[in-house]
């Protein structure tokens, strides 16, 4: 196991922009250069049967409405390992993952961030992770030496963030608690600034002026978190606030925004498991609003939706929505909307796969996955 | 190579006699940890391991090898070696190295397979030896159902029964036996951890110290202990992941001034394994009860349980953040019940409950299960065909006597 140093502790528990070393990229134009991509995970895991089946319409009352505009894939299958990490880098990649699934290794091979910033010339802001897992910390490049972070995305994990600025309000005992916004946000802002630069001193070298536009931007995104209208509860909803942020400042080509909420079904608490996926089809749903209101991003945009994995079946010794171990299919057959530009109408029952997902938004932006496992996706008529 | 466990003289024969090399490395490595603690398994732990390795002993090697003959194939496949499977150890590692194997799926559909052809012969023993069985399962009065709504997911399995509830809201339980039954079991059997009561709050609390009790509000003490000591770890950055964390926290032991369990080293670990090893447990009281539940039927095998639920708190803003702190002293707002939320996790609760029961041979076709909500009008009873109950509205006490008869009480 790695030795664990303050730097790559500060690494694992906060917030890392990948290198932005200007000018070091010339590759040759990208063939669709307006196209942009989002891709939305339910991160943490979310059954079937609490989403696109019968019974579970009603929890994702935003997706149900968006699924007649898009296109449906009704089996989309996780075949890669069922832990956090390596389902998504298996999404990000085009190929199944097997590293370690506590963080501790990057994704294997190249991701689709670098080959699409390498290929497409596109700069350290057009490729972004906007995650809650501190493992996910290195989801924005892979092992390929001749890629890695100088190509990679920038990568946000809110939620430690929140999680170190909770605490800090916790230890102090302000009179109001964790129930006072404005020590919450303060703290929020104490903890961006300290934790940024301690975590991105790379970045310093690269410019104080482009650090402090981006940190000004998330800070922007903690104050509309903080001060919404409904009071603030959890990591997904910040999660939504900086991803919009940073879709409204810098617009980037490539954004991964993985929600996270429902894993609170390791509590065992099946009504808080459903009333986190109903947030985050809220929120998915605002994203998409976004991308509709957004000048830079209306007309030009597809989303594609998909949980990072399930979760065991009622009936599974793993013990049912609590868990996703078992390796059933509860846990693996997944579903996938795509929505947006150019995009039919339309659904299938085709299996299509979680490494399909890289090799179709590459299409769509233009730029080749070599190495990759999963095929472009032909329903959507790239 | 490490030597074989401490087990009983029994199995340490046929120990001694080659068995555990004999298996498949992946599946000796989870024997030998899962045996390791011999001291420490339940009763019914300890019989199940020396019937396996009886039945394994007198198997014919031609079926012993066909028996494991796909396992061994996937394991070959998987690379699993000494190196990567010493059979001393199953640990996290191991776990992890079989997740992340492409053959994973293989190797798990080779275990169900292996089980398959083991399962039979030991249930067979087990049904030879059966007796009858009872669980009760009792929902707090504050639930906002009609009967009409509750169990709706294994109604279908059973029979709803009227009852005539006495006017003294308090006399409700004890009238049916939830309270009395499990001690009149216990001072009834000598063997031990036959009785069970598990629940969220106080209502169902044994008199007899034979019952083995665990209480999610009467454990709060080493809850709130476990929750700083964990808290003080993660703050200390000591440790570098969950494997090491895995480890420390085997080291947080129940005191005796924070309950009775700390006083018997089986029943101790139970309770710190419930509350640290569990999905939420420390944070929800019917996690503690249902998981509780789900670990003493699959290691203890109780002959009678009383499970008793409650209504969780509302979760407070952050409290995913916050997950080893005191909620009330990080925010001032108060707790707030959450009797809808309740009754939605406790439907689900009830299906797993009783499937879980369900998967072993000690409780197939010989269980009462008696699904109770205090104060109701009706009950949901799942029974062999031999446990009768004549048409309601029945009053509580003529219910409880038939649940006595039943287990011989």
């Amino acid at each position: 196991m790695p030795r664990l140093t303050k730097r790559r502790f500060l690494q694992l528990a906060g917030l890392s922009i990948s290198n932005r070393v200007a000018g070091q990229v010339l590759p040759a134009p990208a063939a669709r250069p307006a196209n942009k991509v989002i891709l939305v995970t339910f991160g943490g895991g979310v059954r079937y049967s609490e989403t696109f089946a019968p019974e579970g319409l009603r929890n994702i009352p935003r997706l149900v409405a968006l699924r007649p505009r898009g296109y449906f894939f009704a089996s989309c299958i996780n075949s890669g390992v069922l832990s956090h990490f390596n389902s998504t880098a298996s999404i990000v990649t085009g190929n199944w993952q097997r590293v370690d699934d506590f963080g501790f290794q990057p994704p294997a091979g190249a991701t689709l961030f670098e080959q699409f910033r390498k290929q497409t010339g596109a700069g350290p802001l057009d490729a972004w992770t906007v995650a809650t897992n501190k493992s996910f910390a290195l989801m924005g490049a892979g092992s390929d030496r001749m890629l890695g972070q100088p190509y990679g995305a920038n990568v946000v994990l809110p939620k430690q963030l929140l999680l170190e600025a909770v605490q800090d309000v916790v230890k102090k005992g302000t009179a109001g608690g964790v129930a006072d916004r404005d020590a919450v946000l303060q703290r929020l802002e104490g903890v961006l600034s300290e934790g940024y630069e301690g975590i991105g001193w790379t970045i310093f070298q690269a410019g104080r002026k482009l650090d402090q536009h981006v940190r000004e931007t998330l800070i922007r995104g903690l104050a509309d978190y903080i001060n919404g209208p409904e009071a603030p509860t959890s990591g997904d909803e910040l999660t939504f606030f900086i991803a919009r942020e940073i879709m409204r400042e810098f617009a980037p080509r490539l954004l991964l925004v993985n929600f996270w909420d429902m894993d609170v079904a390791h509590w065992g608490s099946y009504s808080l498991y459903l009333n986190a996926i109903t947030k985050t089809d809220r929120l998915t749903g605002m994203l998409w609003d976004e991308v509709e209101a957004n000048p830079a991003y209306r007309g030009r945009t597809t989303m594609l939706v998909l949980p990072e994995l399930g979760r065991d079946g009622d009936r599974n010794a793993a013990n049912g929505f609590l868990n996703h171990r078992s390796g059933d299919p509860s846990c693996r057959n997944m579903w996938m909307l795509a929505m947006g530009a150019g995009v039919p109408g339309g659904a299938t029952d085709r299996p299509v796969h979680h490494i399909d997902v890289a090799a179709t938004a590459a299409e769509i932006l233009g730029v080749h996955l070599p190495g990759a496992a999963g095929q472009p996706l032909r329903e959507l008529q790239l | 190579m490490p030597a074989a466990p401490r087990v009983s003289p029994a199995l340490q024969a046929l120990l001694e006699k080659g068995l555990l090399d004999r298996l498949p490395a992946s599946f000796s490595a989870f024997c030998f940890d899962q045996m390791k603690e011999w001291e420490l398994l339940f009763p019914a732990e300890r019989s199940y391991f020396e019937r396996l390795f009886a039945l394994l002993d007198r198997t014919p090697p031609q079926e012993f090898d066909g028996t494991f003959r796909r396992l061994r194939d996937v394991e070959q496949r998987m690379g699993v070696n000494a190196k990567t499977f010493p059979k001393s150890r199953f640990s996290l590692e191991q776990v992890d190295f079989l997740n992340r194997s492409p053959f994973y799926a293989e190797w798990r559909t080779a275990v169900a397979e292996v089980f398959g052809r083991i399962d039979p012969a030991l249930d067979a023993e087990i049904a030879r030896a059966g007796h009858p069985r009872l669980v009760m399962v009792v929902a707090p009065a504050q639930l906002p159902a009609d009967p009409s709504r509750m169990w709706t997911r294994i109604a279908a399995r059973g029979r709803r029964i009227a009852l005539d509830p006495p006017d003294d809201p308090a006399a409700y339980l004890p009238q049916l036996g939830a309270t009395s039954i499990p001690q009149l079991y216990a001072a009834k059997h000598a063997e031990p951890y036959h009785s069970w009561v598990i629940q969220a709050g106080r209502s169902l609390a044994p008199d007899h110290p034979a019952v083995v009790h665990y209480s999610y509000e009467a454990l709060a003490g080493y809850r709130k202990r476990l929750m700083r000591e964990v808290q003080s770890i993660v703050e200390a950055k000591e440790v570098p992941g969950p494997r090491q964390l895995s480890d420390r926290l085997k080291q947080l032991k129940i005191l005796a001034s924070e309950g009775a369990a700390a006083g018997d080293p089986i029943l101790a670990e139970f309770a710190r394994a419930i509350l640290l090893s569990g999905n939420g447990t420390l944070l929800i009281n019917n996690t503690f009860v249902e998981w509780a539940t789900m670990q003493a039927v699959r290691r203890a095998r109780p002959t009678v349980a009383a499970i008793g639920f409650g209504i969780r708190n509302k979760v407070k803003p952050f409290s995913s953040l916050l997950i080893y702190e005191d909620q009330d002293a990080t925010n001032p707002i108060p707790s707030q019940a959450d009797v809808l939320g309740s009754y939605v996790d406790l439907e689900i609760f009830y299906q797993y409950i009783w499937q879980e029961f369900e998967k072993y041979a000690e409780y197939r076709t010989n269980t009462v299960y008696a699904f109770l909500a205090d104060g109701m009008e009706e009950m949901l009873v799942i029974a062999p065909p031999d446990f009768s109950l004549p048409a309601g509205p029945l009053k509580l006490p003529a219910v409880a006597q038939r649940l006595k008869d039943w287990v011989g009480v």
